[in-house]
């Protein structure tokens, strides 16, 4: 039994975190980057002993199927893990299994995105399954056929999720074809899972999937040398691979409008109500019009929770985010649920809300404890492996060099009250806002709002 | 709510650890060391976890220092949750769980001094969460915020204001939240099948309590309800992180040192759930595409001395791509998901067999299929490769679930629930020690058909003759 075995290096294992952030070493100082077989390396090492957490990604998200079949990047990421060419799936998951280890995919808007966890000792084992699992994905008839039904499954779920509905709802509605932020339909996505084919997986797999726009993450207890060695050996002679969409064509002029998705019977009506904002994450206001938009509607003491939910009673959840916009232009909005009945009384609070925050601005005491609350928090938040490995992979994606992650807390700190101001009224104008309701709505709510 | 016993035994402290040791499953870990500290009694130290006794007023407190990164989870558990409400007041603890951000005495928006503000000023990851057997509050924080954070958490044990106006308007995002719940078909489902698996038991009704309840509960109840529960010796206060544990207790005794003990004694449960007599099947029919099937049998209490054996069978039923239900039900094409698990709590505990149901599958079938599973190893019991197998993932995953304060403390929370921390270390021992032998006993023991509930949740489009009989 190998139970002994799997479990004596981690005796010695205390420690849990970042050993450099405990001590306030720069962070970009202590990572590595560097490129093996054509892919971005960064490691990371931390105070965990014999554990590796490991977060990648490359370009071959659902955007990237173009005009073509909407589901086939879905699809092939689901295929990743149901076997390769020299191993059937569960030949793998038995490898992985009996040293504990993981290996998962998911697909995005414009990353395939990977994460996995083992043991330092069985690191070379994760690297050549992962490996071989994006580089020789078995695609086998039989195996298909269960993914389409898996898939289809999932989608028919999310017909009456108003959540989900919700969602396509405002980013179709703010987004024209062509822009990599504008979803699919639930019927074209079941369509194009209906009709996808085995070839049309194997086209897609040798056009996007590569070394080229390839990043991988390793945090713990991991060098370098040992990372690349690793990555150079099970990757290479491995070619190609396409590059994020870095432009996109214009959003839709931003109008008031209002959207509803009709389901029957839901206790409880899921309501969003934005605008595109015109900005990649790197533009100079972004920082201010994030810092703004926390202040409207993050966590408890945002405007928005302060009023809509504790002050009227009117919302389980309400809050305001700006999203999507790490390569091309993204979105701000509120997401809140109300019951039908007080539909009507939430979204005038909500709006009211909003008007005040626009209108004033945010005050200094505010921004003095959003910029203290937000790196507080960035702090306790890479004070965990996965933590940490999602904040670089998170940053890179956005086009930004590690040592923004020790810029951050002083990027926020500069931000003044006045840019702050500034930026809300440059990039939300709340007399064009799309207003999207997805549930069981009363017919006096469906009506746009003034 | 489900207290997940594989996530108890995934997440790790030092102290399962232990078990990674030669021979781990037969020789516990030696006590750690006590450190007297003053104002306290030591109860016990189990690998690098400390309990001790507040003297003034039986408040325990469990300290597990950890000192890689400048981050504390802080943490307090009260013994109540919604195994303490009766009719008219079911719902009545998760309400004061969020009433318990409404303000105390001394710290309240008001005051501009909140909770909520001093949170998330400082950046903390704080809330609360309210079950069956419990109700907790916490933050995970930089070392340096934790006193002005016990300040405020400890003023609210016994200074809250409790205003009617708050609960008024509190009432009504309690019932969004209970909206939002009841928008999953699944949701539905599974209280609908808790509650006809119980009858006796307050586990009969959801934690977030019947809707009539939410809206109509006076704040006189709560209040009563506070007052009864809400004291020093009916709590467990938890601290893991970057803290000296002489320092941090002394922090603890300043601020909740100043309490007495509960007046009265805190009211002890007394109903025990009657035998089944017979199967029990319901429909849920919501609109929707795809159906459910859930299968419930009840078990003894979270303690008992076979639910590590009872977890080593829902692992190798449920765990993994290697697991039983996936190649049945999911690589079959029958299911888009199956699972297996048990919630364990203070009363009594509940298995659940889950399915759902793939496009084309008939509920018949899946539950067929599922109970097919449970009859093999009824017949046939576990491999040794199987048990390897799940008791490798168990070790492995609570390696990895090591990665952070807050999960420890989460852990450490259900077992406090459940009526001892200490589970928390020992488990995975017993788990280890778990035989072929035991899973297949368990397995004919517990999972028989005439206790079992049965749920269907079934769309309005899906054929008539499907329905449950």
């Amino acid at each position: 039994m190998t139970r002994v075995d799997l479990l004596a290096p981690i005796l010695a294992c205390v420690a849990l975190a970042t050993a450099s952030l405990a001590q306030g070493a720069p962070m970009a100082e202590h990572a590595e980057r560097g490129r093996a077989a054509g892919i971005d390396v960064v490691t990371y090492r931390t105070a965990v002993h014999d554990v590796v957490d490991i977060v990648g990604y490359l370009p071959a998200g659902d955007a990237l199927a173009g005009t073509g079949n909407p589901a086939v990047p879905t699809l092939l990421g689901m295929m990743l893990d149901h076997g390769t060419r020299a191993q059937d799936q569960f030949t793998i998951a038995r490898e992985l299994e009996e040293v504990g280890a993981e290996v998962g995919f998911s697909v995005g808007v414009q990353s395939l995105q990977f994460e996995a966890k083992c043991l330092t000792r069985d690191l070379q084992l994760v690297l050549s399954i992962l490996a071989a699992e994006l580089r020789t994905p078995a695609l086998q008839p039989a195996e298909f056929a269960k993914v389409k039904l898996q898939l289809t499954g999932m989608l028919e779920n999310q017909r009456r999720s108003t959540d989900a509905r919700a969602r396509e709802a405002l980013r179709r509605a703010l987004f024209p074809p062509g822009h990599p932020n504008r979803p699919a339909t639930l019927d074209e996505l079941l369509a194009g899972t209906r009709s996808a084919t085995l070839k049309d997986l194997q086209a897609f797999h040798a056009k996007f999937y590569g070394p080229e726009h390839m990043t991988i993450v390793l945090v713990g207890d991991v060098t370098q040398e040992v990372a690349t060695a690793g990555i150079a050996s099970n990757f290479s002679g491995w070619s190609g691979g396409q590059d994020f969409l870095r432009t996109a064509p214009e959003a839709y002029p931003p109008a008031a409008a209002t959207v509803t998705v009709p389901l029957p019977e839901k206790t409880s009506v899921s309501v969003l109500l934005g605008e595109t904002t015109g900005m990649v994450y790197r533009d100079p206001d972004s920082l201010a019009l994030r810092l703004g938009t926390v202040i409207a509607g993050r966590g408890f003491t945002g405007r928005l929770m302060a009023n809509v939910r504790d002050k009227q009673g009117l919302t389980y959840d309400i809050g305001a985010v700006v999203s999507d916009d790490s390569l091309v232009d993204g979105l701000w909005y509120v997401d809140a649920s109300f019951s039908p009945k007080l539909l009507e009384r939430g979204l005038a609070a909500t709006r009211s809300t909003l008007q005040t925050w626009w209108q004033d601005g945010v005050t200094d005491r505010e921004l003095a404890d959003t910029k203290q609350g937000l790196i507080g928090g960035y702090y306790v938040g890479l004070a965990t492996n996965q933590g940490l490995a999602r904040a670089i992979v998170t940053t890179l994606q956005r086009g930004l060099d590690l040592s923004w992650l020790d810029q951050y807390p002083q990027l926020l700190r500069a931000v003044t009250r006045d840019q702050v101001n500034a930026a809300i009224r440059r990039h939300v104008d709340l007399s064009k806002l799309t207003l999207v309701e997805a549930g069981t709505v009363p017919a006096a709510a469906t009506e746009p709002s003034p | 709510m489900k207290s997940r016993l594989k996530y108890a035994v995934l997440l790790g402290l030092p102290g399962w650890l232990m078990i990674a040791g030669p021979a781990a499953a037969d020789s516990p870990a030696p006590p750690s060391p006590a450190v007297p500290v003053p104002g306290y009694s030591f109860i016990q130290a189990q690998d690098g976890i400390s309990e001790y006794r507040l003297d003034a007023n039986g408040l325990t407190v469990l300290v597990a220092p950890d000192h890689s990164a400048p981050v504390v989870t802080f943490q307090v558990t009260y013994r109540v949750g919604s195994r303490n409400e009766v009719t008219g007041t079911t719902g009545a603890t998760h309400i004061l769980e969020h009433m318990m951000f409404k303000g105390s005495e001394a710290y309240n928006e008001e005051k501009g001094n909140s909770l909520k503000r001093y949170g998330e000023r400082v950046g903390a990851q704080f809330n609360a969460s309210t079950s069956l057997d419990r109700t907790n509050y916490f933050a995970t924080l930089g070392r340096d915020d934790l006193e002005g954070y016990v300040a405020v958490e400890a003023d609210r044990m016994r200074h809250l204001l409790l205003r009617d106006a708050d609960r008024q308007a509190e009432m009504t995002v309690v019932r969004n939240e209970y909206e939002r719940g009841r928008n999953s078909p699944e949701n539905v489902l599974f209280e609908e099948v808790q509650a006809a698996a119980f009858e006796a038991l307050p586990y009969h009704h959801p934690t977030i309590g019947w809707l009539s309840d939410i809206e109509h509960v006076p704040t006189a109840k709560l209040r009563e309800f506070y007052d009864t529960f809400y004291w020093p010796d009916n709590s467990t206060v938890t601290i893991a992180g970057d803290v000296d544990v002489a320092a941090v207790l002394a922090l603890v005794r300043r601020y909740y040192g100043v309490y007495p003990h509960s007046p009265a004694p805190i009211p002890q449960i007394y109903t025990e759930e009657p035998v089944q007599q017979g199967p029990r099947r319901l429909t849920v029919s919501l609109p929707g595409e795809l159906g459910a099937v859930l299968i419930a049998h009840k078990l003894p209490n979270g303690l008992a001395p076979d639910q590590p054996a009872i977890e080593v069978l829902d692992a190798v039923l449920a765990s993994g791509k290697s697991s039983r239900l996936y190649h049945a039900l999911v690589d079959s094409g029958l299911a888009l998901a199956a699972d297996a698990d048990t919630g364990l709590h203070r009363d009594a505990s509940l298995h659940t067999l889950f399915a759902q149901l793939a496009p084309g599958a008939t509920h018949a079938e899946v539950e067929a299929a599922l109970l097919a599973e449970l009859d093999k190893v009824k017949s046939g019991g576990v491999t040794d490769a199987e048990l390897a197998r799940v008791k490798q993932q168990y070790v492995a995953a609570n390696a990895y679930r090591r990665d952070g304060t807050s999960a420890i403390v989460g852990e450490l929370n259900a077992w406090i629930a459940i009526g001892d921390w200490t589970q928390y270390v020992t488990f995975p021992r017993r788990i280890a020690a778990v035989t072929p032998a035991d899973v297949q006993r368990v397995a004919r023991q517990y999972f028989d058909a005439a206790q079992s509930t049965t749920g269907w949740y079934v769309p309005p489009a899906a054929p008539a003759e499907e329905h449950a009989k």
